[in-house]
């Protein structure tokens, strides 16, 4: 066998290698967004945001009509050419309650649905931690941000943090679907934000505390993280992706991970060791 | 109180330069803004250039400041773009214009003053700002670049950790800097209108602009002294050592508290967009008025407005940090003072818009940029609803769409508004008059342009593009925003152009203008009514006796007798006025009126 022929079989060989690993990262790589609007929502309760954007857009946008209607019929209608200007000071009992209505509906109306539907959703799902947490299926995540990737923690099977069975991935968080999920979330040097748009969740990693907040996911597939708080020059690229796996698939991968990373632990590598006993209940 | 009438120094340097003159200092304030405004807007356009055709070499801009890499713009340039096109139109550009500039040339001459209260203190202002704007200028000339943490400055990315060398550290001096003058200044417009004003000039008969203005100062000189105790402490943190607001690995477990920090900034934070934007609020509200010929609606109900807005703009700016961590219950009563503040806004909004319905409307170019400030308001405030919800700014905080709501309200409203304010004041700025066609030109350019700009920012940020990303099209979901944002940035790029047509107008103008009369736009204000264009060295000769408001305009009795249809401030009332005199006043001849 020449040199030559050599040469050709290890670049044709890795050529396939590249090939086979491109095609199996672009068929698990997160859905493209298309279109304007929000992107998918893969959580359970993520709907309840975007409803009640969805509704007060239309009433806003009726506002916004109605204002540029406004301000346009009387620059062309009320113009000095056609229009001679009424002797109005405006502070006739009339036109006082007239401005305070409008201000007073408004306020009740889109303001009072506003308020009234958040505090309904955050106190029935999104800070209501105490259901989640006596749900017996809930798994628990650290979160540990840093310049510029994200470490996340998992406890093993004797459900402790920062022991030698924690499964620890960079960049690479895996949950099972239709389960929830809590995340406590701490950074090491600068502020980072945790964010995933298709859960509709976003909470702040702050150095020296730690915060919280909780997702489902409600279909299998693989979604980005992204760091929405600017840390630096690399910001943008301070990505991860969330796996959303099926119940058996999870637990398949779990067992595995947290076998693996007991093979692999090092007591004396305390830079893996970052990890907090769990905060919360 | 009335003030002495003092000789008008000679020499170029004291006349010019180390003046006392509240018009000059004006002056002063607004060629500084100007040149701030250009900078900045130069950087906007180097970011919009990064998001339409990332890294690729900057045309122009890129060949002058980026030669080292042949004109592209690197990650840790862009975070230093970005933090420093902030910081400055906030501080440099905004603030100077509309505070520096029409402050000092409002006040003393709506008001019937002959300078400030404090004229030398006036001058300490403008001097300590130039101080403060060297500072700036040192920030790009450091070897590890400009400031880089973006305009909120947030530890510990503001702290030697994330971001070393002197560029961040300039930057904290001369926010601590630049904050001393508008102390100085804010205290100054606080004492001048209080004790300065005209025999007979109520509180009631102040024009909307003055309200403003004089809001504006008090929100200064209470919360900037916040934002001054940040950035000298953020300056220790970075100078002495010590650990203020730095936390986590970077000092060990005994660390200070970067929260700390978002507080007193926020604390500061949020009564700035109301510093930015209640001078805006008032010489429009006057605007309205005067070219719409027609009495400001509800005038109390739209000064009760903004000092609702005053006080509540001070109690609500939790908002910002709904995503720290904080306490639930805390975040409720921040979300119910944010959204309370819709009342008086919509109050003041419903007052603009009934003060133009049925009147008899002069469009001409302060009116229309007095117009696109109230679309640009008016869209920009209601994007703000969604962000001051607790739940909602879930999703959106840190988005695109935060930008988009913040230039809307705070960079294009006051944009818009303080050049509403320079075509209005310029004649009696400098007695010139500027050129109308080109005013139309420069209106409708910024109006259509600002639109398509902060609208494409909010639709970027409503699909999920978060804040601040050298390249969005890193993340998958994003990429399909790449036209979107190169269509934005299509619109910014005309945005900029478009301030070419002001600038050649201003300079044109200011050459070889024609010479303005002494009240051009027929309004009933002291500066117009009792001043020559431009004003003598000590405003008022004598100082007036004002009998009634700003806006008295449309009685058909008034128009019968003296044949225009305004009483300015000062004239005595129609009782008085015999059918004699009333030839004596001719209608002045109106700017561009057909």
């Amino acid at each position: 066998m020449t040199a030559r022929r050599l040469l050709r079989a290890v670049t044709g060989l890795a050529t396939g290698v590249g090939a086979v690993l491109t095609a199996s990262i672009a068929a698990a790589a997160p859905q493209p967004g298309s279109g304007y609007g929000l992107p998918i929502d893969v959580s359970a309760h993520g709907h309840r945001i975007d409803w009640l954007m969805g509704f007060t857009n239309v009433l806003t946008g009726i506002l916004f009509l109605l204002m540029a209607g406004w301000i346009l019929y009387a620059a062309i209608g009320h113009n000095e050419k056609r229009h001679v200007a009424a002797h109005d000071h405006g502070n006739s009992r009339r036109s006082m309650f007239l401005v305070l209505g409008t201000a007073g509906s408004i306020f009740f109306v889109v303001d009072g649905t506003l308020f009234f539907n958040s505090t309904v959703d955050l106190q029935q799902v999104f800070h209501n931690f105490e259901k989640v947490e006596k749900d017996p299926t809930t798994i628990r995540v650290e979160i540990n941000a840093h310049q510029w990737a994200w470490d996340t923690r998992i406890a093993g099977p004797d459900k402790t943090f920062n022991t030698k069975d924690d499964i620890v991935t960079l960049n690479d968080l895996r949950i099972p679907v239709d389960t929830p999920v809590i995340f406590e979330v701490a950074s090491t040097d600068v502020l980072h934000a945790f964010n995933l748009p298709n859960f509709r969740a976003k909470v702040d990693a702050v150095p020296g505390q730690v915060n919280r907040m909780w997702i489902q996911g409600k279909t299998v597939g693989e979604y980005e993280i992204g760091c929405a708080q600017h840390c630096g020059t690399n910001h943008y690229k301070m990505k991860a992706l969330i796996t959303v796996l099926s119940k058996e698939d999870y637990a398949r991968w779990a067992a595995e991970a947290s076998k693996n990373s007991e093979k692999l632990f090092d007591e004396n590598d305390s830079d893996a060791h970052w990890g907090w006993a769990w905060k919360g209940n | 109180m009335e003030q002495h009438i003092h000789p008008e120094p000679k020499a170029f340097i004291w006349k010019y330069v180390f003046t006392v003159d509240h018009k000059i200092i004006a002056r002063q304030f607004l060629w500084t803004g100007l040149m701030f405004l250009a900078l900045g807007g130069t950087l906007a356009m180097m970011i919009r250039w990064q998001w339409a055709y990332p890294k690729t070499a900057v045309p122009v801009v890129g060949q002058l400041f980026l030669s080292q890499t042949g004109g592209a713009i690197t990650p840790p340039t862009y975070t230093s773009i970005f933090t420093m096109h902030g910081l400055i139109m906030i501080f440099w550009a905004i603030t100077p214009i509309l505070i520096g500039a029409f402050g000092n040339f409002c006040i003393p001459l709506m008001i019937g003053a002959r300078d400030m209260a404090f004229p030398k203190l006036n001058m300490y202002s403008y001097w300590t700002f130039f101080v403060s704007s060297i500072l700036v200028i040192l920030s790009f000339t450091s070897q590890l670049g400009a400031a880089s943490a973006g305009w909120t400055t947030y530890p510990p990315l503001s702290s030697n950790v994330g971001a070393p060398g002197w560029g961040q550290t300039y930057m904290a001096l001369a926010i601590f800097v630049t904050g001393v003058s508008s102390i100085m200044g804010g205290i100054n417009y606080i004492v001048t209108v209080i004790r300065y004003r005209a025999p007979g000039m109520t509180w009631f008969r102040l024009p909307l602009t003055i309200w403003g203005l004089w809001l504006t100062a008090i929100l200064n000189v209470l919360f900037v002294p916040v934002l001054g105790s940040a950035a000298l402490l953020l300056a220790l943190d970075r100078l002495a050592g010590t650990h203020f607001f730095v936390a986590g690995a970077a000092v060990g477990i005994q660390g200070g508290d970067p929260i700390l920090f978002q507080h007193l900034f926020w604390i500061f934070g949020h009564p700035e967009v109301y510093i930015l934007i209640l001078p805006v609020w008032g010489i429009v509200g006057d605007i309205l008025s005067f070219f719409s010929r027609k009495p400001a609606f509800w005038y109390k109900g739209s000064v009760f407005a903004m000092i609702a807005v005053t006080v509540l703009s001070a109690v609500v700016y939790g908002h910002h940090m709904y995503q720290t961590g904080m306490a639930p219950l805390l975040g409720l009563g921040f979300e119910m003072l944010t959204l309370a503040i819709s009342v008086p806004a919509v109050v003041l909004f419903v007052n603009w818009l009934n003060t133009i319905w049925k009147g008899s409307l002069r469009l001409q170019v302060p009116m229309l940029f007095a117009l696109g400030m109230v679309f640009v308001f008016g869209a920009g405030g209601l994007t703000g609803l969604l962000l001051g919800t607790i739940s909602t700014d879930i999703y959106l905080h840190d988005t695109m769409y935060v930008v988009g709501h913040f230039h809307l309200t705070m960079a294009a409203a006051s944009f818009l508004g303080s050049f509403a304010a320079l075509y209005f004041w310029f004649p009696k700025m400098y007695g010139k008059e500027t050129d109308e066609t080109l005013g139309k030109v420069h209106f409708w350019g910024s109006v259509i342009f600002i639109t398509l700009v902060f609208g494409g920012q909010l639709v970027a940020g409503y699909s999920g593009q978060h804040r601040r990303l050298f390249e969005p099209y890193q993340y998958t979901y994003l990429k399909h925003l790449a036209p979107l944002n190169r269509w934005t940035s299509f619109a910014a790029f005309a945005l900029g152009i478009t301030q070419l047509v002001f600038v050649f107008n201003f300079i044109k103008s200011l050459l070889m203008g024609k010479k303005a009369a002494q009240n051009p736009w027929g309004v009933p204000t002291l500066e117009w009514t009792q001043c020559s264009s431009p004003p003598a060295y000590h405003n008022f000769d004598v100082v007036p006796t004002v009998v009634r408001g700003p806006h008295e305009f449309a009685d058909p009795e008034v128009k019968k007798k003296l044949g225009r249809d305004y009483l300015d401030q000062v004239e005595p009332g129609l009782d008085a006025v015999s059918e004699s005199s009333a030839d004596e006043m001719p209608e002045p001849q109106a700017i561009g009126a057909e």
